[in-house]
């Protein structure tokens, strides 16, 4: 079976060290088992997305992009460190999620910030958030500096080993949340994006 | 591989705190050129300038002070420390250093670094969120002027080269050029990568602070087929060499504390360095290279011990020292630290030989 990645991306930029340390996290999760991936960046999700304040209220189109995060076999909530913190929009995201849809679903947490200071976001911040959801957060979250980076690109060997080391925890029960069907289970090769339907 | 010592400034124009009046830029070229060539001449190996675009430094165009240098010395190694290489055109960057290496008959070096002071950046046209791009790029070219003329390239920054001639050529036919790094572990990696030789950059911190950057320098450099430890590393420190361990630390103290105060803002505003902080940086494990000569001496062997290094750079007169003082300095350091560091080098070597 294939498993279902969504990441929820909390960077506002085109390009980014966030992004950067979610491909090196995809390519890593890859060589485990077959995924597919679906991408969510909430800085992109327009005006509507800003204004809303109650599930109910949101459009056809924003509630596919709300129930593809709830049915996800592993979510990876990956953001920059905005003010100390997640950035407002990542949280404004979780806010529309159904309380319950979360509860047991497979979270990786994933960070980058300008400094190592600042690696504790992902245990007092991004941890506490998904506690309340009863997900299930996978034990070693990742973190990455600046410094790790040359431009967007994760240069830092001991990163690469945390993500190994994150994974590699979970990897039988990676397999036994895989709901996708094998028939066209991604490669890294074509990106692990699902076929067009 | 044998172990040079040297000096660099920046050429500072502050006033010395401990009450020297403000020396005019003109008397701070040669003030920097005195300092070259007293280094010079007490048998240092290495003069380095560093550059910074702001009227506290006169240290804006490092390669023309060097020239200059390199007109009243004759045996010192003249480097950059650092070339802002990211807001340079390497081309331009080869032209100057190649000219100073012949007037120099071979001594020209360059250390090349993304710059720690966004200045340049504005000043020359560049944006600082390219950073990264901008700096791989140029040292890629200069890497490649280096080895080949003429030369055919082409890159986002700047138009390409069709069967450029790129003269004069230096004077041995190439000259040294370091990477200059800070600490981040990525700089590190890309260095080793490249296997260039690596300038280690340290302000403040225990002598250790770059452990974890020299390992992941050599590691990267071993795993791109490199030589890792045959590759050349060298340490940037601030220090003063005094008459003795109090002396120096009340000399450097005031102004290292007013450099501190103009060039590293906490909160957006300048802090001022408590003595008892500056005092732990001068301690026994502490990075700073300040102290009797005998003081600076165990510390450069710890040093060489811990890294392998084959060079330290010492800063001298940061945020402002009064000439007097900077050249006791340079002559007590050329004269009764270096010859002894490198009898100890020498014979740590033979033992491990």
């Amino acid at each position: 079976m294939t498993l279902r990645v969504v990441v929820i991306n909390g960077s506002p930029h085109e390009k980014s060290k966030t992004l950067g340390l979610v491909d090196v996290i995809l390519q890593t999760l890859s060589t485990i088992l077959p995924i597919t991936v679906d991408r969510i960046d909430v800085y992109r999700l327009g005006a509507a997305f800003g204004l809303a304040t109650e599930r109910e209220e949101v459009g056809a189109e924003l509630e596919a992009v709300l129930q593809r995060a709830e049915h996800a076999d592993l979510l990876i909530a990956a953001v920059p460190v905005y003010r100390g913190s997640y950035p407002g929009l990542f949280k404004h995201f979780f806010d529309l999620i159904d309380q319950y849809a979360l509860a047991n679903k497979l979270v990786l947490l994933a960070a980058t910030g300008g400094g190592d200071h600042h690696a504790l976001v992902l245990e007092h911040a991004l941890r506490p958030l998904f506690g309340f959801f009863q997900a299930m957060t996978i034990p070693v979250g990742i973190f990455a500096s600046a410094g790790d980076f040359d431009g967007t690109v994760l240069l830092n060997p001991r990163v690469y080993g945390r993500i190994e080391v994150a994974l590699t925890d979970v990897a039988d029960l990676l397999r036994s949340r895989a709901t996708g069907a094998m028939a066209w289970a991604a490669t890294s090769a074509d990106g692990g994006r699902p076929p067009e339907s | 591989m044998s172990f040079e010592i040297g000096i660099m400034t920046f050429g500072e124009i502050a006033r010395d705190p401990i009450g020297g009046a403000l020396p005019s830029p003109r008397q701070r070229v040669r003030d920097s050129i005195e300092q070259a060539k007293l280094a010079d001449e007490v048998g240092l190996d290495v003069f380095g300038v560093g550059e910074h675009h702001r009227s506290d430094f006169v240290g804006s165009a490092p390669a023309i002070l060097l020239a200059a240098a390199a007109q009243a010395t004759q045996n010192i190694r003249l480097t950059s420390s650092v070339t802002v290489l990211s807001s340079e055109d390497p081309v331009r960057v080869w032209e100057q250093f190649a000219t100073t290496d012949l007037l120099s008959a071979g001594r020209a070096e360059i250390i090349a670094g993304r710059g720690s002071y966004a200045e340049s950046f504005p000043l020359f046209g560049y944006d600082l969120a390219d950073y990264s791009d901008l700096f791989r790029e140029k040292l890629d070219l200069l890497l490649r002027i280096r080895e080949h003329n003429p030369l055919t390239w082409s890159g986002r920054f700047r138009a390409p080269l069709v069967d450029a001639d790129i003269a004069p050529r230096a004077d041995g036919g190439s000259i040294p050029i370091w990477v200059g790094v800070g600490g981040s572990p990525a700089s590190a990696i890309s260095t080793g990568r490249l296997g260039l030789p690596m300038a280690l950059a340290l302000l403040l911190g225990p002598m250790t602070f770059h452990q974890e950057t020299v390992e992941l320098y050599r590691a990267a450099a071993a795993e791109a087929g490199h030589d890792a430890d045959a590759l050349p590393i060298s340490i940037n420190t601030h220090g003063y060499v005094g008459s003795t361990s109090q002396q120096a630390r009340d000399i450097m103290y005031p102004s290292f504390a007013q450099g501190m105060m103009e060039n590293n803002h906490q909160r957006g505003q300048g802090f001022r360095l408590p003595r008892a902080a500056f005092d732990a940086q001068a301690s026994a494990s502490a990075g700073l290279l300040v102290g009797s000569p005998q003081e600076v001496i165990d510390k450069l062997l710890g040093y060489h011990q811990l890294y392998g290094l084959n060079r330290a750079i010492i800063q001298m007169g940061f945020g402002g020292m009064s000439q007097q003082q900077h050249l006791e300095a340079i002559e007590r350091l050329g004269t009764e630290v270096a010859p002894v560091v490198r009898r100890e080098v020498g014979s740590r070597e033979l033992v491990s030989a």
